[in-house]
């Protein structure tokens, strides 16, 4: 039996992980589920795929399928996909917000994830495209595992985003401010935390951190505008799992789908890859709505 | 000298359907100030209302003779007014020094640690929870908490609702206790109760609120044996003595 799954579990698991985190997180403190947030992983991607063409070819890092212009342009392509982010919120999100029916920020937000897809399309052709068409050669690690460099260096970058983040909340006055506003706004309030800075941190966070899933997936995969809506399904149910507004819960919520996902290509067919998110979703939602790491709602 | 003065407050969470309906107090520095009434009459409104977490339709909030009646919720705190709400007044899912730290957070970033240090001197039994999550304190020690955490940025008002809620008589003894000590180091306490007797033992004056607005006020040591009191707590009206 081959456990080359474990490591394309592991490998889907991050991205996902990656655009959970913006999903609990928006969840937890804008009270509301984003369905654009996986059009912000195109949108990250394929900006990353602008600068990159601005910046100009360059050789690869070796034995990397990419170099420096792409680590380059992920870091600016963070900064545009939170720009989008913001925009979005003020041009939409805050004001619905502000009449107090989560609902039509939910409704809100499945148009704006057309409207960001259809742009996309309308931009860049439905057509996929690639950060780099060399062929990788992947190398065996033991137990039947080969690995490419690609993607041992996508599980670092995952691997430094998640403690930074873990960091970040836990150590910042920022992160506990917001893990405080998601516990209880009006308390969040009358102890001085600034709801306007809490909600701008969220979605730059949420945002840029759906950025560099979205290039992790255009490096291993491919680039397409569909390629955020097809990791929607799979991003919500690793949010559920993990328990909403847990970070930590959303990495490892993550993991589980992306390892059950791979796990059920390899025992019972790729046609059942889809269904996994879902199954798995399903019965969180039965056995333990609360998810791995949340807590019941008061 | 006044440091809180509240003119004619109307107040309430729906346009059009007043809850506090022209209520107005004042409290002086280093005085504790109780704010008694029926259920409904709207107490926990009125603080609310001064705190920033209910609109206010009419009426005028001072502090230290600055207006702040539009000032929001989160900035009222860096003016000095601190807020302890009834239920729900700490972050659960925060461990004792975290629930600190947040609420230090308006001070200078090299005030906080030392004051985090103060608060835990001032209740030791915090001190000793220090790395636990809030939400697994006793009543007590979340009243305690939640009181360390208001005190954390030396507001020159603190105000209360409700602070005995669900505590023993015993506990309620020991929160009263610790508000008195509080009041002596000049700090001005604004304090809503359904208890009235443990309140009017600590505070120095009194308000009954019936309907939104003041019905009575009077210096807390006598206004047990007002007949208002007595009908309102007593169910029935007895002569003043």
């Amino acid at each position: 039996m081959s456990l080359q799954f474990l490591l394309d579990g592991l490998i889907a698991g991050a991205m996902i992980g990656l655009g959970a985190i913006g999903v609990t997180l928006t969840y937890s403190i804008l009270r509301f589920s984003n369905f654009a947030h996986g059009d912000f992983m195109a949108w990250g991607a394929y900006a990353a795929l602008a600068v990159v063409g601005a910046i100009g070819g360059s050789l690869p890092m070796a034995p990397l399928s990419f170099g420096w212009p792409l680590v380059l342009a992920m870091i600016v392509a963070m900064g545009l996909t939170a720009l989008l982010a913001l925009g979005l919120d003020w041009v939409l999100f805050a004001r619905l917000r502000a009449r107090g029916q989560s609902i039509i920020v939910v409704m809100a937000s499945f148009g704006a994830s057309m409207a960001l897809r259809s742009l996309l399309e309308f931009m860049f052709t439905s057509r996929p495209t690639y950060f780099s068409r060399a062929i990788q050669i992947a190398q065996p690690v033991g137990l039947g595992i080969r690995v490419t460099a690609d993607q041992v260096a996508l599980l670092l970058l995952t691997l430094a985003l998640v403690i930074g983040m873990h960091l970040f909340m836990q150590r910042s006055q920022r992160g506990r401010e917001m893990r405080a506003y998601s516990q209880n706004p009006a308390l969040a309030r009358v102890v001085g935390i600034d709801v306007a800075k809490v909600v701008r941190a969220t979605w730059i966070i949420g945002a840029a951190l759906a950025c560099a899933s979205g290039v992790m997936v255009g490096v291993l995969v491919q680039i397409r505008p569909l390629m955020g809506l097809d990791l929607l399904l799979p991003i919500f149910a690793a949010a559920i799992l993990g328990g909403i507004g847990s970070v930590p819960g959303a990495v490892l919520g993550g993991l589980i789908i992306g390892l059950s996902e791979a796990a059920a290509v390899q025992f019972v067919g790729a046609e059942w890859r889809a269904a996994v998110a879902f199954v798995i979703l399903m019965a969180v939602l039965l056995v333990r709505p609360m998810g791995l790491f949340g807590v019941a709602e008061r | 000298m006044t440091i809180l003065q509240v003119n004619g407050l109307v107040a309430g969470y729906e346009p059009g359907l007043s809850i506090v309906k022209g209520a107005s107090i004042h409290a002086a520095e280093a005085e504790i100030v109780v704010i008694l009434g029926p259920n409904g009459a709207g107490k926990s409104s009125l603080i609310k209302a001064i705190a920033g977490l209910v609109p206010i339709t009419a009426g005028q909030v001072l502090l230290d003779g600055h207006d702040i009646t539009a000032v929001p919720a989160h900035l009222k705190i860096r003016q000095g007014l601190a807020f302890v709400p009834q239920t729900e007044n700490i972050f659960p899912l925060m461990t004792v020094e975290e629930n600190l730290h947040v609420a230090g957070g308006i001070l200078p970033r090299a005030e906080v640690a030392p004051r985090i240090a103060e608060m835990f001197e001032t209740f030791p039994d915090l001190a000793r929870q220090r790395a636990l999550m809030a939400g697994s304190l006793s009543g007590g020690q979340r009243q305690m908490l939640a009181v360390a955490r208001a005190l954390i940025v030396r507001p020159r008002v603190l105000m209360l609702d409700e602070p005995s809620a669900g505590l023993s008589p015993k506990l309620v003894e020991q929160v009263f206790a610790r508000l008195s000590e509080i009041r002596q180091a000049g700090l001005t306490i604004v304090l809503v109760e359904q208890n009235a007797r443990a309140a009017l033992a600590i505070g120095d004056r009194a308000y009954v609120l019936v309907e939104g607005r003041e019905a009575h006020e009077g210096p807390a040591k006598t206004l047990w044996d007002n007949p208002l009191i007595a009908e309102l707590y007593l169910g029935h009206r007895k002569d003043a003595s």
